[in-house]
């Protein structure tokens, strides 16, 4: 393998395209290739049908090699968590919002409001942090801030969408999905991309937001379920199936094994028949080192009692923050950790009253969050893992009803910490109420761009030919944000 | 921009589109002419306009300045010189020497807020490089128009016309097919094999008459076949035989099922909406039915074509057809269009419907030219626009129809009077239904029913409101006024039976507006009426059924029937018609006997809230016969009183359209029930969640703006309906549709697509077809003809096959089918070839079969056919394979590893599984089955440790591997004969020695189910050859 898995255009028929397009025709587009089902797969190398990391893929030296991802699903609210606006103290009550319904506002804009929470200076970089973030607050000085993140939407489902696969509209692979196919896997022994949500209930979208859209299927990212025992689905027979248990199971593998090399003889030129024999021997290894990976009872009380898993509050969120940890630690490459399910509570979406909403909120998070990125950094996971911590869009610094706030895809704030970070800077402005993004405008392309940056990925030559159109995760944008780069 | 758009003429003149796209898409010839030969100085200034300055001036401003892109935007052409020495609208964009001076360095520093461009700021470097550029002189050697070819000289969008057969040299292989075949060589095989001659190769030999039954089921069929259908044909079979057999195949339903999964992947057919709200569509699969239908009866590809994007307007007679509308309503829905973000979400609505529409049927990504013209064909961003108002007078939901045509005219007959009666239309009264429904009534309803007051001895308020007894049996509710209440009244009466039961309402001083009701403005709402009887010496009361019911008046949209059908949320009001008495009579469905000491118990449930509460009324009872009991307006009562000769015409014509309108209603209500599909209309119910719905209309198409790089806050000029310009066989603007009814603008892109001459539509459906017979189509992109899509491998076929599906078969698929499959190039066996393989590894040339993996549909079908559990049963509503729970929002929770495998609905054909869009099937995806979010042509190959995983694990799997164990034991055979049984059912052969001295003592151990398991994860049953 030379290369990233991209390739700018396909060759199918044998012939060279003839450059209508001025795409550069040279190379043979082996993921796209393989996507037709057809006969002929020679020359699909067998790492591309499984998706293994092969050597020397990046297009640059990468800074990180695995991702954690934390999404607040909903919309988190900037300027209750950390975008501080004295402003809004001063105009508190006026009603100075746009007088018609913006499009994807759930209501008509409100009087401004103030944060009903106390704001301070923090760290040496003196970050504003309100009082719901106390241990985020103690680690601002290795965050950076994106503090003008902006978007296309004030609905949640596209916006929700865009965050994940850049477009509005479903059946586009979210990020993980294209990290899977650029960069494979880390380990045999467990998957490549995984979610693990709310305990409550799936995000906006639901699976939509983890799919692989137009890539194989092998990039969806897993769901596993944090509370049972075997958190992937069918990693084992049901016990109810007697007869696929113990001895039977095994020497069903090698029998399996038999039958399959005996029909593969003499079949050259196929190279699916042998993916889908190393396919088994993949999954065997995965049932062998899968259970040691969940089992979190062989952490010490104090990391149980670090994430949170002691209290209600923190419980969930902290018992899959550590299992992210442990995952990411033996080879899971990406994986996404969700606050909130979908709906109207029990989540960040505080039309109501975000004094009583958001609390909550925070409170199952905070604690877990900064466990984590102490935890990643005593074991020097830092040094190749990214944190990204964002959400959907902001909220209205106008009153909804009058205590709560509506949707605002204006503004609202994300932070990246760990491999490649700039520790302790900032990027971005939004205006004085935190409505508009209106300094160094971020946008999930930049996001998405920088992130795949960090992997050692050229955002604009990662490409896959879909229905036509050559497709990347930042479309035809994205600008690597150099200030938040170490 | 450089200026203001100028509005365009709202209907474009053809002949001038084609020749801007001409211009506009033309590929750009390489000339590059230099005014003189350059001096020392002017070679390193064209070095650096070359290297410099061109690749700033192409990457940000040809997309919108230039002839390639099909955008000169306000006029302005930056991919010559005269481009901008002309400039556009504004005037010169560069005055050579003074940059401060140019538009152009106005427009890239965004010091002017009315001129900013690009959108996004370019580099300070880049800014600097054109100002310097333009200061030293804005030297440019682009000298000549960029010179343009016809836009139409790309192989998709050719005139299609038939080439000649090609005439094939004599070998080996034409002999053999020449002893084969009484008639003329398969033209395809004369295709194929005249570009495998010129490479030195030729066809596989013929595949075994195993291995070409099995292909033949699993493709025409999509399910493995049964060991006796393999065997029902000979070792080497003829070619009439095979003829025969395909012809069988062909004549299943099994086919039209399996086909017609291809085609709802085609167009992303589920059954939820997808995105945020992914809510159930319980009525989409009439739509599935359709399909298969069609297929299954085979009718003519341009009529599919018609019928899908308007049935209702070429056969509105036929209304069982109308599901074909769910076409239109099978993609991706956001309900946000209802509530948060209405203009965002109707034109992503519509980009839905067009998108859908041009992949599936013209192989065209019109959808690339929202925000610019299309980058690489010939589609300008007007064409994409015209699509949308395409689909502008139209929004998905449910719609009604009836499945039977007698009920369909039987119900605008009847809706067509009873427009004329509440029309008090005289002429309403002359057809013949009229005067038979007036005969009919006036027959049943001779005279009013006499009624005797009910002997109320107990009555009570359940919320503690004082009802009293008034004068003449009236009973008066005052006291407390609750929020909703009620009333429980119990009485009998001296009458030998009773076959209904009489409500008066009266008006009384003491109530809000007279009442009758006790709320503010005097209504009420009756929520439930609710009769019981008591028998004496019966030990319970027994609820008598309501067999029908009237009232003298109804508030609109709040009728008398809706305090009898069982639901509380709905009930009977009077509104506006307060202040004055009301009655409503309710006709028993059986008479009730009455003997001296039965009781009747009558519960008036008022639940509505708001006080809407009864405030004075009575109860009478009646022993006449049904037709009598009925209630009146009190001027029809009136006129009813008189003696039949004392009645003036007037009076009789009043008593007519009353009689009618009565009469219309009980014939409607005779009616079956319209059914429903999802699909798209004008006036539609919603699915919102948990049962809930949405009504919704549209009165007119709304009006299409072209979008500024599609952005909806920059409308620019209205967009008549249309679709691609750039093509010559029908007008590309459907101006005849404009103003007149929305349905008009469907049919005429529908006539448009399936227009005869049409090249891309012939073209785009047999390459279709043909992909899924070889696992690749002529042209491997199915949806993308375009410049971005696959190149023909052999375009002449391709064109041949086109041209004889649409004249000589008459677009029917079963002949191409046939045509195909009977080819020697489909019999032919999927064989390795060295020499083959490397002249051409990806078998485009199709020296040999490829091998095909079950899908995901074919590999569940085959296991509940092999394990003797298929239902074979077609059409109705889909099997859920998971339990479902109320989720968080209108998005339930599914769990599909909780479903129990053993539920009937688990046992019929993938196709009639309920695809939750957002919510897939772990097993199906693990086989790639598509997300159906989006449109998916073709599916894909997967192989993981997580397919691996479920295909061992999955309860599905492992459920019907035991139900295989329990049919080949049953019958107390040898465990060897089980073995041998069990290859034969999921491989079609008998195991080989070698196999059984392994698989026996497996089997032995382990047993038949756990064998089983093992057979269906190997890759001889997953392929095939």
């Amino acid at each position: 393998m030379t290369g990233i898995r991209t390739r700018r255009s396909q060759s199918t028929s044998g012939q060279v395209d003839t450059g209508v397009s001025g795409v550069d025709a040279s190379g043979i587009h082996r993921r796209e290739w393989f996507k037709q089902g057809g006969g002929g797969l020679a020359a699909i190398a067998l790492s591309d049908l499984l998706a293994r990391e092969a050597v020397g893929e990046q297009h640059h030296r990468a800074k990180a090699k695995r991702v954690i991802q934390l999404f607040m699903t909903g919309g988190a609210s900037p300027m209750d968590l950390f975008d501080y606006k004295p402003e809004l103290e001063r105009l508190h009550g006026q009603m100075l919002g746009p007088k018609d319904k913006p499009e994807g506002f759930t209501a008509p804009a409100g009087a401004i409001m103030k944060s009903p929470f106390a704001f301070s200076q923090h760290g040496d970089s003196g970050r504003w942090v309100s009082e719901l973030f106390p241990e985020q607050a103690k680690l601002v000085d290795e965050m950076a801030f994106l503090m003008a993140m902006t978007t296309k939407t004030n609905v949640h489902g596209p916006g929700t969408y865009m965050m994940n696969s850049g477009f509005l509209l479903p059946g586009f692979p979210c990020l993980g999905a294209w990290v899977s196919y650029a960069l494979g896997n880390l380990t045999d022994n467990l998957p490549t991309f995984v979610v693990l949500p709310d305990a409550r209930g799936l995000p906006y979208n639901q699976q939509g937001c983890f799919s692989p859209g137009f890539l194989p299927a092998v990039h969806e990212g897993l769901v596993l379920n944090a509370t049972s025992k075997v958190p992937i689905p069918d990693l084992y027979p049901d016990a109810k199936y007697s007869f696929a248990q113990g001895a039977s199971d095994i020497e069903g593998q090698s029998l399996l094994r038999w039958l399959n090399e005996q029909y593969g003889d003499g079949k050259v030129g196929d190279s699916r028949l042998d993916a889908r024999l190393a396919g088994y021997e993949l999954a065997a290894k995965m049932q062998l080192s899968a259970p040691e990976a969940f089992d979190l009872g062989s952490e010490t009380t104090q990391c149980h009692k670090d994430y949170g898993i002691d209290k209600p509050v923190t419980e969930d969120f902290g018992r899959r923050c550590l299992l992210a940890r442990r995952l990411i630690e033996r080879g899971v490459r990406f994986c996404q950790v969700w606050s909130g399910p979908q709906g109207a509570t029990n989540n960040w979406d505080n039309h109501g009253n975000i004094q009583t909403e958001l609390p909550p909120m925070t409170q199952s998070v905070d604690q877990p969050i900064a466990a984590l990125l102490r935890d990643l950094k005593a074991r020097g996971l830092d040094q190749d893992t990214l944190v990204i911590w964002t959400t959907e869009f902001g909220r209205t610094p106008f009153a909804q009803g009058s205590l709560g706030r509506d949707h605002n895809g204006g503004s609202f704030v994300t932070w990246l910490w760990g491999a490649g970070v700039k520790e302790g800077v900032s990027h971005g402005q939004s205006d004085d109420w935190g409505y508009q993004a209106i300094e160094n405008k971020t946008w999930c392309y930049d996001l998405h761009a920088t992130i795949l940056h960090l992997l050692g990925i050229d955002h604009t030559r990662l490409v896959v030919r879909h229905n036509g159109i050559d497709r990347r995760l930042t479309d035809v944008h994205g600008h690597v944000i150099q200030e938040v780069l170490s | 921009m450089f200026l203001q758009h100028p509005m365009k003429p709202k209907i474009v003149n053809r002949s001038a589109v084609v020749a801007v796209l001409a211009l506009m898409f033309g590929v750009i010839s390489s000339i590059a002419m230099t005014q003189e030969t350059p001096g020392a100085q002017g070679a390193n200034e064209a070095a650096f306009f070359r290297e410099s300055v061109l690749p700033i001036l192409k990457s940000r401003c040809y997309s919108c300045h230039s002839h390639q892109s099909g955008q000169m935007e306000g006029g302005l052409a930056l991919d010559w010189r005269s481009g901008w020495v002309q400039g556009g609208a504004r005037g010169t964009a560069i005055v050579p020497n003074d940059s401060n001076g140019s538009l152009l360095i106005r427009a890239v520093e965004h010091s002017d807020s009315d001129l900013q461009m690009p959108e996004e700021k370019l580099p300070e470097g880049e800014i600097e490089i054109l100002r310097k550029w333009i200061q030293e002189g804005a030297y440019d050697d682009r000298a000549v128009r960029p010179v343009v070819s016809d836009p139409l000289d790309w192989w998709s969008l050719r005139p299609l016309v038939a080439p000649a057969v090609p005439v094939l040299a004599a070998n080996s292989v034409t002999r053999e097919l020449a002893a084969s075949t009484q008639g003329p060589i398969n033209p395809i095989d004369a295709f194929l094999l005249e570009r495998l001659q010129q490479e030195g190769l030729s066809f596989s030999p013929r595949a075994t008459s195993r291995e070409l039954v099995r292909r033949l089921y699993v493709d025409l069929h999509g399910v493995l076949p049964s060991p006796e259908q393999v065997a029902s044909i000979s070792e080497n079979p003829s070619d009439q035989e095979l003829e025969e057999l395909v012809d069988r195949l062909l004549a299943s339903p099994r086919y039209a099922e399996r086909w017609a999964r291809h085609w709802l992947d085609t167009i992303h057919f589920a059954d939820s909406h997808g995105y945020e709200h992914d809510v159930g569509r319980e009525n989409a699969w009439p739509f599935r039915d359709y399909v298969i239908d069609a297929f299954d009866r085979d009718i003519p590809w341009s009529e599919f074509i018609r019928q899908q994007l308007a049935v209702d307007v070429f056969a509105p007679e036929a209304t069982e057809l109308l599901p074909a509308l769910g076409f239109l309503g099978a993609g991706t829905f956001d309900l946000s269009t209802y509530s948060t973000g209405p203009v965002t979400f109707d034109y992503m609505d519509r980009d839905d419907m067009l998108t859908q529409t041009m992949a599936a049927f013209v192989s065209t990504t019109a959808n690339c030219a929202r925000c610019h013209a299309h980058k690489f064909d010939p589609i300008p961003q007007e064409d994409y626009y015209a699509l949308q108002a395409v689909f502008a007078g139209v929004i998905k939901g449910d719609i009604s129809y009836d499945p039977l045509r007698e009920t369909a005219n039987r119900r605008a007959e009847l809706g067509k009077l009873k427009q004329a009666v509440l029309a008090r239309d005289p002429a309403g009264l002359d057809s013949e239904l009229a005067q038979s429904l007036v005969a009919q009534w006036s027959r049943e309803h001779r005279q009013i029913a006499a009624w005797k007051k009910l002997d109320s001895h107990s009555f009570i308020s359940l919320e503690g409101a004082t009802l009293t007894k008034q004068e003449e049996g009236v009973i008066l509710a005052g006291g407390h006024s609750p929020d909703t209440d009620t009333y429980v009244v119990n009485g009998t009466v001296d009458l030998p039976s009773v076959t209904a039961i009489r409500l008066d309402l009266f008006p009384h001083e003491s109530l809000p507006m007279k009442g009758p009701g006790r709320c503010q403005n005097g209504n009420l709402h009756l929520s439930e009426f609710v009769v019981q009887v008591f028998s004496p010496g019966a030990v319970e009361a027994k609820q008598l059924k309501i067999a029908r019911v009237t009232a003298d008046f109804n508030q609109v949209d709040w009728g008398i029937e809706r305090a009898i059908d069982g639901d509380p949320k709905t009930a009977w009001g009077i509104h506006p018609a307060v202040g004055i008495a009301h009655h409503a009579v309710f006709v028993l469905e059986e008479p009730v006997e009455w003997s001296s000491g039965t009781e009747l118990t009558v519960t008036l449930k008022q639940l509505h809230g708001g006080s809407h509460l009864l405030g004075a009324f009575r109860l009478s009872v009646t022993d006449a016969p049904e037709g009598d009991a009925v209630a009146l307006p009190a001027e029809v009562e009136t006129v009813m009183k008189l003696p039949l000769d004392e009645r003036s015409e007037e009076q009789k014509r009043l008593l007519s359209f009353h009689f009618l309108q009565q009469a219309v209603d009980i014939e409607m209500k005779k009616l079956p029930a319209e059914s429903k599909v999802y699909a798209v209309g004008t006036n539609v119910s919603i699915p919102t969640g948990n049962g809930a719905r949405q009504q919704a209309s549209i009165a007119s198409p709304k009006p299409v703006h072209l979008l500024h790089r599609g952005e909806i806050g920059k409308p620019e000029q209205l967009v008549p309906p249309g679709a691609l310009s750039v093509m010559s066989h029908a007008p590309g603007r459907f101006e005849d549709a404009v103003g007149g009814v929305e349905s008009q603008r469907r049919a005429s892109l529908a006539d448009w697509i399936a227009h005869r001459d049409n090249v891309l539509t012939w073209r785009s459906v047999v390459n279709r077809v043909w992909h899924y017979h070889f696992g690749r189509g002529i042209c491997d992109t199915p949806s993308d003809f375009g410049r971005m899509g696959g190149i023909p491998s052999h375009p002449e076929l391709l064109d041949w096959l086109a041209v004889w599906f649409r004249d000589d078969a008459g677009g029917s698929l079963k002949k191409l089918h046939r045509l195909i499959v009977t080819s020697r190039a489909y019999r032919q066996q999927c064989l390795h070839n060295e020499q083959a393989q490397s002249k051409d590894a990806d078998n485009r040339w199709l020296w040999r079969q490829n091998r095909l993996r079950l899908d995901a549909d074919s590999f569940r079908d085959s296991i509940l056919a092999i394990s003797g559990r298929i239902d074979w049963r077609m059409g109705g509503p889909g099997g859920e394979h998971f339990t479902k729970q109320p989720g968080p929002q209108s998005t339930p929770k599914l769990d599909y590893a909780a479903f129990d495998w053993s539920r009937p609905e688990g046992n019929r054909r993938s196709i009639y599984r309920v695809v939750w869009r957002g919510i897939p099937d772990p097993m199906m995806a693990a086989l790639d089955f598509p997300d159906l979010g989006l449109l998916s042509p073709v599916r894909g190959f997967t192989a993981s440790p997580l397919q691996s995983l479920v295909l061992t694990n999955n309860p599905f799997v492992l459920h019907h591997c035991k139900l295989l164990e329990d049919r080949l034991s049953a019958g107390g055979k040898s465990i060897s004969e089980q073995v041998r049984e069990l290859f034969q059912l999921a491989l079609q052969r008998d195991p080989t020695p070698g196999e059984l001295e392994v698989l026996i003592p497996y089997a032995q151990r382990h047993g038949i189910a756990a064998l089983g398991r093992v057979l269906v994860n190997t890759n001889e049953f997953l392929f095939i050859p």
